[in-house]
């Protein structure tokens, strides 16, 4: 689509066919929106992934207009099941890469009552010491009955979230149910949050994590038994299918930012060629 | 319906004809009679009787007061001896609003000493840290020891006990010692209790008290309950809460097993570090809710009795008497507490008063009948001292020792009590005790879960909370409720200046090296934090300061929050 | 319009929060859950929030309604909360308070402009229906999609 197409949203018309009026006022509007979106004013950004989440009349519009401005932010997505200190470990990597001068913005999906529709989005908890930081911009999700577990629109919010022009995107989900899998679609880098545990625990840790993981994080990391799962996933790791790529094991303790650091410093690396879920 | 003991042998002969009688008179008056439950989900049966609980198991269920298993109470005397000891929680505005306050209530008959700070100061900040809106509102300022100084002007806390509402890394006990240092008061004379000091209560519960990282409150606590031991030997330091279980929605035998699981989590933590159990033990003790269904609350303390005995001795093998006491101080329960028609909580109060009294606890708190609208003024302090002295000279509360003993409702609800308790520590265990449990939310869950079921019945009328739900006004008489007292904003600023005067004035070299000092203690494993704690107290470092130091040391805790 | 159901694309979304130092949240959990099983999106923060914080939340989050959940006296910071709403171009969204709110400074709260304030005692259906209400005001009263200047 060429760029005068998107300014007009040519091939992207609602069903009535609006009258050129409304399409210029839609357009305007719409293209206000897209300014400031680009200059990454968060009042825009906001605004903007509203309207695609929801799939409002203006969404094509502005993903449209999007579209030859993307491709600069690194996509991580963390995920892990519930009791590895996910949350706070999300916290400890946004605090780092901000101490390291990054844009940070943050996408957290949660899970939509599937009797009700409606949902707790509970992410920003943790998030205590961002919410004055001009430098991250943190937004909640439903699933909104998606069965894949994410939303139906992640793509077109990532797009427009990429727009505004952040460094790094984190998307952090639940793990739990699909959505573990479904980042692969979107995330160049899938960063698996556990917690220590010998055994049991390790050993019926879903294959799937296994399979999407670049990075292994066993977080808590002053607990008895960390060294030994670090070691234990390493082993079941060069078990991995090869064509997977390689994916490397971290050791982190979130609640003093041991290890962060180093993790971050993996994230930073140059993109993972060939990485998994392709 | 009525259950059977497990042996009828002792029943008397007639007796299974009498009630078959009684029991058919029942159901031709009642019908079908709608099952009725407790707040821990337990039946209540319309008649209790000697086929609900085996008399003859006195020695092994019972004992006598002071004997194994303690479930009668834990002082061969109890309050015949010596009385339960009122005392208040005191908190508000300045360090001089404190003092006045509580020369005030000392006038009245107030015997206990309870030191509660301000928010702002439980979140680990000095009050120049602050918006000043929130400054006062809830608890007192105190950052330094001068602070605590102006507190205490003109009070014998040396003749009484002391409770401390102070959460790691305890910088107000820290104060304390130094108060009575500089008065010439020995330390091995000091008693009191370090009453916030259960961090798994406030991780889980009541967040407002959680400062650490989780590894980094363990470590502060243990060094705590270690140096005071040593140093400070008629001192709690360990005081394990229940309170914040049962505020939060806990159900009375949830909180009571979750309390008990705390404990048996510090005991388990002091024992790693090569402790034995009889040296602390007889330092613990513990803070509960008590809330309005009496019956149910009486159990509940029994039953924590027996079960406390009986942990202590078999998991934990204490043959000191004094390691196996639930010693206790209690609080009211606001939550019973209404806005509206507010002059009916001091008859909600009485009752609660009357099931901790009955329940054998050592201190008491009694809330103001104002407690839902504000912290309390002078006049509604005093009624809520009042009702307790009322009940010990009027009533005669203090004339018998569990009173209730021997009722056979009672002692099969203890009974029953002891059961559901019991559950939840084996659902603990089964985590792996209480620090690995609360951090897998599964606590959080279950006081969440109960929070809610009461709300429920509270909204479908299946609970009636009178002036809220039933029997309503036009208003809400809320006229009877006084002008909620805000701190005087120039005495705030007189405070503020005069802590920012403390700062400039004192040895600014020396507190750096005390406070440098408390960081690298960290750093190794053996060191006693505590110990530089109260150095640094002694060299001037204000409150802030010491949170800021462990802070970066340990982490600035987040408790697990689970909607 | 059943206003409880805006419509499945976009569920009303609230900001339920606590801000000062305050940290019961009994009431606020129960709040959110009785929000959520009305088929609302809550953005649940837990306490310690800062005004600034809230305020940037509110505008990331691009709520409908703010819920603050207030004890012992923190509800006294409210009146800055709404002076910085506006100023951040944020006061079309409906600003509620539950909790512990004295007569004799309910006035203080509503001429700042507090839409509703929740004491102890209010029923599931008070509070969902009133949420619900203001959630609809505040779409009809927002700005049309604009950038800032």
């Amino acid at each position: 689509m060429s760029a005068a197409d998107a300014r007009t949203g040519a091939g992207e018309r609602s069903q009535d066919g609006p009258g050129p009026d409304r399409v210029g006022a839609k357009t305007g509007a719409a293209s206000g929106l897209v300014r400031g979106l680009l200059r990454g004013e968060p009042r825009a950004l906001a605004r903007a992934i509203t309207a695609v989440e929801s799939d409002s009349e203006e969404a094509a519009g502005i993903l449209a207009a999007i579209q030859p401005h993307l491709g600069n932010a690194r996509i991580v997505g963390i995920t892990g099941p519930p009791g590895a200190g996910k949350s706070t470990l999300t916290d400890a990597i946004i605090t780092e890469l901000r101490r390291r001068g990054k844009q940070v913005v943050v996408l957290a999906v949660d899970p939509s009552s599937p009797f009700t529709g409606g949902a707790i989005l509970g992410d920003r908890i943790r998030m205590l010491g961002h919410a004055d930081d001009e430098g991250v911009f943190v937004r909640s999700v439903a699933s909104r009955g998606h069965l894949g577990g994410l939303f139906r629109n992640v793509a077109g919010v990532l797009q427009v979230m990429d727009a505004s022009g952040p460094d790094v995107i984190i998307v952090e989900t639940v793990g739990a149910g699909q959505s573990e899998v479904e980042i692969t679609r979107f995330a160049e880098t899938k960063v698996v949050v556990c917690a220590p545990g010998l055994g049991d625990d390790v050993q019926t840790m879903k294959a799937g994590i296994l399979e999407i993981a670049d990075i292994l994080v066993v977080n808590k990391g002053d607990q008895p038994h960390a060294e030994d799962t670090v070691r234990q996933l390493r082993g079941m790791l060069h078990l991995r299918d090869p064509r997977l790529g390689s994916a490397v094991v971290v050791s982190t303790t979130a609640t003093t930012g041991r290890g962060v650091p180093e993790l971050v410093d993996v994230l930073e690396e140059p993109r993972l060629e060939g990485g998994a879920g392709g | 319906m009525t259950e059977l003991a497990e042996s009828n042998a002792g029943l008397p002969e007639g007796y299974e004809g009498a009630r078959a009688r009684w029991e058919a008179e029942v159901a031709g008056h009642l019908g079908a009679d709608a099952p009725r439950v407790n707040r821990s989900g337990l039946p209540v049966q319309a008649l209790y009787g000697p086929d609900d609980w085996d008399s003859s198991r006195y020695l092994e269920d019972l004992g006598f007061p002071g004997q194994d298993p303690n479930t009668r109470g834990i002082h061969a005397t109890m309050h015949r001896g010596r009385p339960w000891s009122p005392r208040m929680v005191v908190g508000l505005g300045t360090p001089e609003d404190y003092n006045k306050r509580m020369r005030e209530l000392y006038a009245l008959g107030l015997t206990g000493l309870f030191v509660s700070p301000c928010n702002s100061h439980l979140r680990g900040y000095d009050g120049d840290q602050v918006d000043r809106e929130l400054l006062g509102v809830c608890g007192t300022l105190i950052a330094t020891s001068e602070d605590m100084e102006r507190c205490l002007d003109g009070l014998p806390f040396e003749k009484e006990s002391v409770s401390i509402g102070d959460t790691a890394p305890y910088t107000l006990t820290a104060m304390y010692l130094k108060v009575a240092k500089d008065r010439g008061i020995p330390w091995s004379t000091l008693a009191g209790t370090t009453n916030q000091s259960d961090y798994l209560s406030h991780y889980a519960a009541l967040h407002m008290f959680y400062r650490l990282a989780l590894p980094g409150q363990k470590r502060v606590l243990l060094d705590h309950i270690e140096w005071m031991n040593q140093h400070v030997p008629k001192w709690n330091p360990l005081s394990v809460i229940g309170q914040h279980y049962q505020q939060a929605g806990a159900t009375p035998a949830q909180a009571m097993g979750l309390t008990l699981s705390a404990a048996i989590q510090y005991a388990d933590d002091l024992v790693a570090r090569g402790k034995e159990p009889d040296a602390f033990l007889p330092r613990v003790s513990f803070f509960f809710d008590v809330s309005i269904s009496f019956f149910e609350e009486v159990a509940k303390f029994r039953a924590g009795r027996r079960i406390w005995d009986r942990i202590t001795r078999e998991r934990f093998g204490a043959e000191d008497p004094r390691s196996r006491r639930l010693r206790f101080h209690t609080q009211t329960s606001g939550a019973d507490l209404t806005r509206q028609q507010p002059l009916n909580n001091i008859a909600r109060v009485t009752v609660q008063a009357m099931a901790g009294i009955f329940g054998g606890l050592q201190s008491l708190h009694t809330d103001s009948f104002d407690e839902a609208i504000a912290t309390p003024t002078v006049t509604t302090a005093r009624i809520a001292v009042a009702t307790q002295n009322i009940l010990q000279h009027e009533a005669h509360l203090d004339d018998v020792i569990d009173p209730l003993g021997g009722s056979y409702y009672v002692e099969s609800l203890t009974n029953r009590m002891e059961e559901e308790i019991l559950s939840v520590i084996e659902e603990i265990d089964q985590l792996g005790g209480m620090y690995a449990a609360v951090q897998t939310g599964m606590v959080q869950k279950m006081i969440g879960a109960s929070s809610l079921d009461f709300q429920e019945k509270v909204e479908c009328k299946e609970q009636i909370v009178v002036g809220v739900n039933e029997y309503t006004t036009e208003g809400d008489e809320s006229e009877y409720a006084p002008v909620p007292e805000r701190p005087d904003p120039q005495k705030i600023d007189a405070y503020l200046s005069r802590l920012a005067s403390f700062r400039s004035h004192r040895d600014q070299h020396r507190v750096d090296g005390a406070l440098a000092a408390l960081a690298g203690a960290f750093e190794n494993e053996t060191e006693n934090t505590y110990g530089l704690i109260v150095d640094a107290t002694e060299a001037g470092a204000t409150h802030g300061e010491i949170c800021q130091t462990v802070r970066d040391a340990v982490g600035f805790g987040e408790p697990l929050i689970v909607v | 319009m059943d206003e409880r159901a805006i419509g499945k694309a976009r569920p009303p979304k609230v900001l339920v929060t606590k801000i000062g130092f305050d940290g019961h949240d009994r009431g606020s959990r129960i709040v959110a859950t009785f929000l959520r099983d009305a088929g609302m999106e809550v953005v649940y923060t837990g306490p310690w929030q800062t005004i600034s914080g809230v305020c940037n939340i509110a505008l990331q989050e691009d709520v409908d309604v703010i819920g603050v959940s207030s004890l012992a006296g923190d509800h006294l910071i409210l009146p800055k909360l709404m002076d910085a709403l506006r100023a951040a171009g944020l006061d079309h969204i409906k600003v509620v308070v539950g909790g512990i709110v004295p007569d004799t400074e309910t006035e203080l709260l509503t001429s700042a402009g507090i839409a509703r304030i929740y004491h102890p005692g209010a029923t599931r259906d008070e509070i969902v229906d009133g949420v619900a209400a203001l959630a609809a005001a505040t779409r009809r009263s927002a700005a049309p999609l604009e950038a800032q200047p």
